[in-house]
């Protein structure tokens, strides 16, 4: 009877009036459009995570730029994010131009993710030092977190976004960070500096991510804070002084660009050795615990077996890897003999790790890597060139105020592993670059004349960063940079060696590269 | 959905194929839904004719349930008692009964339907403010206050801006009142003040347009002003000017009713046309409206509005010309078309015909659906009745409250019957009476019912009734009758037999003694004492009604051998059916119980008491008493035919034939009619006789 009714009236009362049937089959018909609409968008998933930050299709990595303070769902970012959120805010518009921090922020092992962590307080705080204490220079920097995904596999949607930025009123100027020296970052950096935006990088060592290779650029606009990893073993075997019967090879093959860069340097270091290099083949994805460990057991064999006065292993691979090897030398066969393990920066994720078997160290087992800066370096070493305690205490005076409101709090800080020291260097020199490039009366400089600075930046230009001095070569890569070697003690700390030289002293005091 | 349905009036409300209201009005009774117009253009003005309680008012009151809510719906009654004078307080000359119901047919059009809101009626609301306001030469504020009021809410708006129209309403009126009380003119100025709350402020196009409308008045000269004091003028004029005044009013209310339907808006939201009933339209303003509606009509000024009007008798002479159809005649298509010579032609004359057995089956079912009918009494009660809705209605409801106390017809008519829950109950044959006969003759009628024709009433009005109603008011009456639409049959002052019936059934009962029925009878009697042919058997049906059947048994005993028999079959049925309305004892008096003696007698079961007179056939004696009794019983109308009863007399009949070998064949034929007949509540039939009278 209901439905009767119901129907009667639908008959009745609105289909035979025309005027209710014309206005009833236009509301239908707009409740059907809206519906379809408001179906599909609920049916279409909603992929955005933040302002400018999105899920790519078959991915659940928050990937692209974030101006916001946005934490990548990474609780530990948190404090640091919105630090640079309020440093952002509080910039007038107009005044600012935008610097990017290119950085794996989604990434989930807690090493990769505390480098990031150090590089973003390094960053924010050289931010904050040229917006408050430069002495009122233009223009204003703000700082955005650029995430092509944990591995770096969605560079190519973050690049784009980065290019558009740089066009648009973001007025990107230049794009610092980069990290880890992987295929993607190489090919994020190469795009990034073809499409002529700016890119300093911070602890990226490989050989081949940078200009002046073989005499070719291919990376035109790119400048560099860290020696270039032949530069770093110049330095390691000019402390080392390793002659080639007195050294075992053990590398990554196939190995990437940081890698293959050591390996190579190691290679011609001890060139003529009796023992042949001993190769291991890791996952693809460096971080991932695989089956080398195994590989590691046999080498240590052979490490056993060679004669009596070899006593220097050579390592060329990434920290997994180098902490599995290390592990595996702890519970060698001869215990009696003494070794040291010499490797490039990435024995710097060893302070952190857990997983290392820190007794392995107190077995005659001395590890000493190159870092890519160390807070004590120049408080303890005697160079009077090459960089300063004053420009190191400048940045002690940065964490002291951080450590509070309003500059922070900026979330747990760590110089050891040098990742802020580095990162805060490059992002100083990020803003040198921009700040020579702008003319006077303007306040944004053109994004072509950045890259221009690079050349320039030695001499009296040159930047004194808290990890030394930055002087450019005519490719963009630091001449004779400080490389303080460090020892991984038990404690699973980086004991301060000494600052080695990949020239083998010093610089001048001019500091000039030679052309 | 709808309540109760009327019976035997499908061609009027049918939907599947359309009746002719549907196809009128354009839309499915007690439904929103539209059904093609027979007449799209032109359409003809529907008046309903016939006799009292062949159920014009309910038909137009069904009308009224079946289209109210869909379409604009209008009821009047010309006979209620506001059309007929004035108001108190009120002069003649600014009321007719016209202008008081287009008041009332306007006030209940303009009630929203399903889909579309109020009408609005400015136009005939200045007509009629300009007419009341020719009555205000020395009324007070409030009066003028309260008749203008009434009046201007015909154009009420009823719109969600209610508020805002209501004050509209209020406003005008005290400005009207203001005006009118004021020096000066007065009419020019109440007039003034009207059209100007029409064309000023927030009104619309609609509005601008109504208030120019009197410009068309004759001699107005393009001024509406003047065109409404001259309408107001004519009014007051009485006469011919005041119709002339009326139908301008009347194309009013039809030219708002236009313009509520034109435009792209009202045709998107109104179905059908809107629908005015008239009923009583004998009675002033009926005969006014419809002739103005009709004149208009043919003189060209057209209007979509589904007239239908009742009228009681047969609508002349004011419809002479009108269109003519019984109402079978017109379920399927009216097949008018009118005469463009002729006013009169416009309209479409439907005659009620009485309801047929099966509809008075069907009443009596519905009514007493729950309780236990003896199953002769719906046929009964059509042959009673004669299929008048009315008389089977109140015949079945009287049933229904009787029952099962109250068996013959006789008895449901005497008995009280209650119409309304709230009133002592009355004789149903009064409460019929009521209705069926001008309530101002009827208790000439009581008297002269049993009359048969002219002289027989004078007669009878010489002896019972006052001496001031001589043979001039019994032809008056007698023409009264054939007007109201009772037919005029030879051989019945009373032409209807249920209400001759009825009014004999008065008559019996007026007083206690039964003084006046046998006064009646007895000067009947005397009348018809010359003993010439056809007196006598008028004679013997009053002595028969009186209670003596001696003469009657000893006429027919005689004269069975010597009439022609089926003059003697007349005879028989004739004197037979005289009235028996009380048990009569052996000696013809009251008999104070329920006993119907004549089945006893008819059943030969008092033959043993019975002495047949000295020298006589005693047997052909007793067979004609008996056969007179199985007749008298089997035809009065106010008794249920009796099985055994109709199988003796067809016994009877039988036996006769026998004895008659020159009649046989008839006698035998009626052998086997007469039974069938009476069980079925026909008139007997006699072979070889022209249906109808004795």
């Amino acid at each position: 009877m209901a439905r009767g009714g119901v129907w009667v009236w639908l008959r009745e009362d609105v289909w035979e009036i025309p005027l209710r049937r014309y206005l009833a089959l236009l509301v239908t018909a707009a409740l059907a459009t809206g519906g379809y609409f408001g179906v599909s968008a609920l049916a279409q998933d909603d992929r955005s995570c933040a302002p400018g930050v999105v899920r790519p299709e078959n991915s659940h990595e928050c990937v692209g730029v974030s101006s916001t303070d946005y934490d990548f769902d990474r609780p530990q970012l948190r404090d640091v994010v919105e630090a640079i959120d309020r440093e952002n805010r509080s910039l007038k518009a107009g005044s600012y131009v935008t610097v990017a921090l290119l950085e794996p922020f989604t990434a989930s092992d807690p090493d990769n993710l505390g480098d990031v962590l150090h590089e973003m307080q390094g960053a924010y705080l050289a931010q904050h030092q040229a917006n408050h204490d430069s002495n009122g220079q233009a223009p204003a920097i703000r700082l955005v977190l650029a995430n092509p995904g944990a591995t770096g596999a969605h560079w190519k949607h973050t690049v784009d976004q980065l290019e558009r930025m740089a066009k648009g009123p973001d007025r990107l100027r230049a794009v610092t960070g980069v990290g880890l020296s992987t295929e993607n970052n190489k090919l994020a950096v190469k795009e990034l500096t073809r499409r002529g935006i700016p890119v300093i990088g911070t602890s990226i060592t490989a050989d081949d991510l940078a200009n002046g290779q073989n005499g070719k650029d291919p990376f035109p606009g790119l400048a560099r804070v860290s020696p270039t990893n032949t530069d770093e073993a110049r330095a390691l075997t000019s402390f080392a002084n390793v002659t080639a019967g007195r050294a075992l090879l053990v590398y990554d093959k196939p190995g990437d660009p940081y890698t293959r860069t050591l390996q190579e340097s190691f290679a011609k270091l001890i060139e003529g050795s009796p023992y042949e290099p001993q190769p291991f083949t890791p996952p693809a994805d460096r971080s991932k615990e695989g089956t080398t460990a195994n590989t590691f057991r046999q080498i240590t064999h052979l490490v056993c077996g060679t004669a009596r006065g070899t006593d220097t292993i050579l390592f060329a691979g990434r920290h997994t890897q180098l902490r599995q090897f290390i592990n595996a030398l702890g519970g060698r066969g001869c215990q009696d003999r003494e070794f040291t393990l010499l490797t490039g920066d990435e024995g710097s994720y060893l302070t952190g790790d857990k997983d290392l078997d820190r007794s392995a160290l107190t077995h005659k087992l001395s590890v000493r890597y190159t870092a890519l800066a160390h807070p004590d370096a120049w408080a303890k070493d005697s160079a009077r060139t090459g960089g300063s305690a004053t420009d190191a205490k400048a940045l002690d005076e940065q964490l002291s105020s951080a450590a509070h409101k309003p500059v922070g709090p900026i979330g747990e800080v760590s110089l050891e592993d040098g990742q802020l020291i580095i990162a805060y260097d490059a992002m100083r020199l990020a803003v040198n670059g921009i700040r020579e490039a702008t003319t006077d009366g303007k306040v944004v400089p053109p994004l072509a004349d950045v890259g221009l600075q690079w050349p320039q930046v030695k001499g009296p230009l040159r930047v004194n960063g808290a990890s030394g001095w930055i002087c450019l070569d005519a490719h963009g890569n630091p001449y004779d940079k400080a490389v303080p070697i460090v020892e991984l003690t038990a404690e699973g700390r980086a004991r301060f060696v000494k600052i080695a030289w990949p020239e083998g002293k010093p610089p001048g005091k001019e500091c000039l590269p030679p052309s | 959905m709808g309540g109760r349905r009327l019976h035997g009036r499908g061609a009027l409300f049918d939907t599947d194929p359309a009746g002719l209201a549907p196809r009128l009005v354009g839309l499915r009774p007690h439904a929103h839904r539209s059904t093609s117009y027979e007449h799209p253009g032109e359409l003809p003005l529907v008046v309903l004719s016939g006799a009292r309680g062949l159920g014009k008012s309910a038909v137009l009151g069904e009308l009224r349930d079946a289209y109210k809510g869909h379409t604009p719906v209008a009821l009047i009654d010309c006979e209620h008692t506001e059309f007929a004078a004035p108001p108190s307080g009120r002069p003649a000359e600014a009321w007719s009964p016209v202008s008081q119901a287009l008041l009332v047919i306007a006030e209940q059009l303009a009630e929203p339907v399903t889909g579309a809101g109020r009408i609005q009626f400015p136009r005939l609301m200045s007509g009629l403010v300009a007419v009341a306001a020719g009555g205000w030469g020395d009324a007070d504020s409030e009066r003028i206050r309260r008749e203008v009021q009434r009046i201007l809410l015909l154009n009420e708006s009823g719109s969600w801006v209610t508020g805002f129209a209501g004050r509209w309403a209020g406003r005008v009126a005290a400005k009207v009142v203001a005006a009118a009380t004021g020096t000066g003119p007065l009419l020019s100025a109440a007039v003034e003040a009207t059209l100007e709350s029409l064309s000023d402020g927030f009104a619309g196009r609609r509005h601008q347009r109504a208030s120019s409308w009197y410009r068309d008045y004759p001699n107005a000269g393009d001024n509406p002003q003047r065109g409404l004091i001259l309408l107001s003028g004519h009014f007051r004029a009485d006469g011919t000017s005041r119709e002339h005044a009326e139908r301008h009013l009347v194309r009013a209310l039809l030219a708002d009713l236009t313009d509520a339907y034109t435009g792209v808006l009202p045709r998107m939201k109104r179905l059908g046309r809107p629908l005015v009933l008239i009923d009583n339209a004998q009675t002033d303003p009926g005969p006014g409206l419809v002739e103005a509606v009709l004149r208009d009509r043919s003189e060209g000024v057209a209007d979509q509005v589904a007239f239908v009007a009742a009228v009681r008798g047969e609508g002349r002479p004011a419809l002479r010309n009108a269109v003519r159809r019984a109402l079978p005649e017109v379920a399927r298509g009216s097949d008018w078309a009118p005469d463009p010579g002729s006013a009169s032609s416009r309209a479409l004359l439907v005659s009620l015909p009485p309801l047929s057995p099966d509809d008075t089956l069907h009443i009596v079912d519905a009514v007493c659906s729950d309780l236990q009918v003896p199953p002769q009494l719906p046929h009964a009660t059509h042959r009673l009745t004669g299929g008048n809705p009315l008389g089977i209605a109140l015949i079945a409801e009287s049933a229904a409250q009787n029952l099962p106390d109250a068996s013959s017809l006789g008895e449901l008519l005497t008995a009280d019957l209650r119409v309304h829950p709230e009133h002592d109950g009355r004789p149903a044959y009064l409460e019929l009476l009521d209705r069926l006969v001008p309530p101002d003759r009827l208790d000439e009628l009581t008297v002269l019912a049993a009359a048969h024709d002219h002289d027989s009433a004078c007669a009878l009005a010489d002896a019972l009734l006052p001496e001031d109603f001589g043979p001039a008011d019994v032809r008056a009456l007698q023409t009264r009758l054939v007007r109201e639409g009772l037919p005029e049959v030879p051989g019945r002052f009373v032409g209807d037999p249920f209400v001759r019936t009825l009014l004999l059934l008065r008559l019996h009962h007026r007083d206690t003694d039964h003084g006046q029925w046998r006064k009646a009878h007895e000067t009947l009697v005397d009348h018809y004492a010359d003993p010439a042919d056809d007196p006598v058997r008028y004679r013997l049906h009053h002595e028969l009604a009186l209670g003596g059947t001696e003469s009657a048994v000893e006429y027919l005993r005689d004269t069975f051998a010597t009439l022609p028999t089926s003059t003697w079959l007349k005879s028989l049925r004739f004197i037979a059916s005289a009235p028996y309305f009380h048990a009569h004892d052996a000696d013809g008096r009251d008999f104070t119980g329920r006993d119907d003696r004549r089945a006893a007698v008819a059943l030969g079961l008092t033959d043993a008491d019975h002495e047949p007179p000295e020298g006589v056939d005693s047997a052909l004696h007793l067979r004609i008493r008996r056969l007179l009794y199985a007749v008298w019983q089997l035809t009065d109308p106010l008794a249920l035919p009796d099985q055994t009863v109709s199988q003796r007399l067809r016994f009877e009949l039988e036996q006769l034939s026998n004895l008659r070998p020159a009649g046989n064949a008839l006698l035998w034929r009626a052998s086997r009619d007469w039974p069938v007949d009476a069980l079925a509540g026909r008139t007997l039939h006699i072979p070889d006789d022209e249906e109808g009278e004795a």
